[in-house]
């Protein structure tokens, strides 16, 4: 339990995806100018991370490595496999965002699919693999990092909300001035890099 | 004498066609000493005597005796650190003076490039200067090392106006902190100019014993020279580090072996005066008190934020007496106060009320979490000494949020209201 706290912190807050890593950068920047649709789209992220790193994790387990299933190295199909389960999670996510909230569905547009190859949800599996996550870990992760990612998102959108009325110079307006607020909100992150939540537990 | 002064100035205005530039300059200083009459001619509008400038000034006016044992910090730390002039009175001269001839360049510096570039920028926009450096003019020399290199100020002060001010927009507009960003810039772009235990004593070549002591020619031969007639003390050129010291900070003695640590090098009474090493202006809390005082006295700075903050802070430090896994975790809550920089930016930095939450309620919230988050850096976080600064950035980037869905649950509440009524009046 413990364990599964200090990863979610650390995912969430001291390495944050979007501000630490820059990964997903593309729907972060797109999607971010209303709180409410980047509030949906954390949330859909949230989810398909969630959902999708426990699975990759039981698919790397058992079907791509040595002592799985086939009894061989595949570790080759990882990149196809796992995008095809994201693939499929954010087909999942797209009908129920469709069915249960349309305004969302026609907010987010294009976003939705796209987080098919949102790089922070790949990018995810792959930390997983590579750091050898255990599976309680890769839940912890994946919850972890979506919701360090939804902050980023929320926090921005609300920002960029606050600055629709100042007067930003020309060339910096819109996508511009996005790119210099995750800077700046990157050095805020900065704050809490470094930390080790499990440098405490162990005493 | 007034009237004189208002003729003095009328009568060295430049023309705005002519010379436009010079024309924003003087308007800029001209709005300093007078509120502008003029008014508008179309429509009622309701002005008030305490204009923005006003306010700006009163800040700096709260922050006075800061810079004041500031200056005389600096001397003493210096002096104690040579193992001269112990007493709190002796070498008055010698003290007051360092710390002023440290200070001044670093107060110069931070004015000459921040207001340089608001009047260029001012000028550009062919709008009258914006007063919003005067405030962060005044914090910055307050928030840094006496030692530090002036070139690295200037590009900190640059970047903090340009990227964390006129790129938002002007003054009012900026998300972070302007004073906090220049520091955070020096911080994470030359950490050795602002961290570690050598650069909060002014000019000692390294802080240990022996190291020898560098004076400038003002020191020894113009003050040296004046000191000596009058039969004073006189800045010894020979002078070098005592024995035993080690400069450390008592935040980072804490760091190393809790409060007994930091008891066995300064004295309570040191702490909370403030004549330990720091930044220039952070050290005394009492007086950063007074200036807390005048601004919430005057309405300026909330109180609602500092004092949500000191309870953020109290609750996180309790939490960690709990835990108790390091020493530091285990020093008593009221001692974390005596250390460090928690005053002061609880006063001056995150009550700047452009970059924290505007509503009531989300300002308990945003004071509560500065608090909490800040004393988890500075116990919790092994990379950085102390955590306001950081603290404050982070939480400025969640302002806007938190007022975000304040006001939307307030939205909802009267909805819910109105449609209760509704109801209610229909039945």
């Amino acid at each position: 339990m413990g364990e599964f706290f200090n990863v979610f912190i650390k995912a969430a807050f001291v390495e944050n995806l979007v501000l630490a890593y820059f990964l997903g950068m593309c729907s972060y920047l797109a999607v971010s100018k209303s709180v409410k649709t980047a509030f949906g789209l954390g949330l859909a992220v949230i989810f398909v991370l969630g959902i999708t790193m426990p699975i990759n994790w039981l698919i790397n387990e058992h079907l791509l490595s040595e002592g799985g299933i086939f009894g061989m190295d595949l570790t080759f199909l990882r990149f196809i496999l796992f995008i095809a389960v994201i693939a499929s999670m954010v087909q999942l996510v797209e009908m129920v965002v469709e069915k249960y909230s349309p305004s969302l569905y026609a907010a987010l547009g294009i976003f939705l699919p796209l987080i098919t190859v949102n790089c922070a949800i790949l990018g995810g599996s792959l930390f997983m693999v590579s750091r050898e996550y255990t599976l309680s870990n890769s839940i912890a992760f994946g919850l972890g990092g979506g919701f360090g990612w939804f902050l980023a998102i929320i926090a921005i959108a609300a920002i960029r909300e606050k600055m629709k009325y100042s007067n930003v110079p020309g060339p910096l307006r819109g996508l511009g001035m996005a790119f210099i607020l995750t800077g700046l909100m990157g050095i805020a992150f900065m704050s809490l890099l470094g930390i080790d939540p499990a440098a405490f537990a162990s005493n | 004498m007034k009237n004189a002064l208002i003729n003095f100035f009328k009568k060295i205005e430049p023309d705005k066609k002519k010379a436009p530039f010079l024309h924003t300059a003087y308007d800029a200083f001209f709005t300093f000493a007078f509120t502008p009459n003029a008014t508008t001619v179309n429509g009622v509008h309701i002005r008030d005597g305490m204009d923005l400038k006003r306010t700006m000034v009163m800040v700096v006016l709260a922050m006075q005796l800061c810079y004041l044992l500031g200056t005389y910090n600096i001397g003493h730390q210096h002096f104690l650190a040579l193992g001269e002039h112990g007493g709190l009175l002796q070498g008055f001269h010698l003290k007051l003076f360092y710390g002023l001839i440290q200070l001044l360049p670093i107060f110069v510096v931070t004015h000459v490039v921040g207001l340089g570039i608001e009047f260029y920028y001012a000028y550009r926009k062919g709008h009258s200067v914006e007063e919003g450096f005067l405030v962060s003019g005044a914090l910055i020399p307050l928030i840094m090392p006496p030692d530090i290199p002036l070139w690295i100020l200037a590009l900190s002060v640059a970047f903090a106006v340009i990227i964390g001010k006129e790129a938002f927009g002007g003054t009012g507009m900026n998300i972070l902190n302007i004073a906090l960003l220049a520091r955070v810039f020096v911080f994470f772009a030359y950490p050795t100019e602002i961290s570690g235990d050598e650069v909060w004593v002014s000019g000692l070549s390294k802080a240990e014993a022996g190291a020898a002591v560098t004076y400038g020619w003002a020191h020894l031969s113009f003050l040296n020279g004046i000191f000596e007639s009058l039969g004073w003390a006189t800045y010894n050129a020979a002078a070098v580090v005592a024995d035993g010291y080690t400069g450390a900070t008592p935040l980072s003695l804490a760091y190393q072996g809790g409060w007994e640590n930091v008891t066995r090098v300064y004295s309570e009474g040191q702490m909370l005066w403030g004549l330990i090493p720091g930044s220039i202006g952070e050290t005394s809390k009492p007086l950063i008190l007074v200036g807390a005082l005048i601004l919430v006295g005057t309405g300026i700075a909330s109180w609602r934020i500092m004092l949500s903050m000191f309870l953020g802070a109290v609750t996180m430090s309790l939490l960690l007496n709990a835990w108790g896994a390091t020493p530091f975790m285990e020093v008593p809550w009221y001692y974390q106060f005596y250390m460090g920089s928690f005053f002061f930016a609880m006063a001056f930095m995150a009550t700047d009320p452009v970059t924290a939450s505007s509503t009531n309620v989300g300002k308990w919230i945003y004071g509560f979490l500065i608090g909490f988050v800040g004393m988890i850096i500075r116990v919790l976080n092994p990379a950085y000494p102390e955590g306001w600064m950081l603290a404050i950035l982070f939480l400025n980037v969640f302002a806007p949020l938190i007022d975000n869905y304040v006001v939307e649950a307030n939205m909802k509440r009267r909805a819910k209201r109105a449609k209760m009524l509704a109801a209610n009046q229909s039945a």
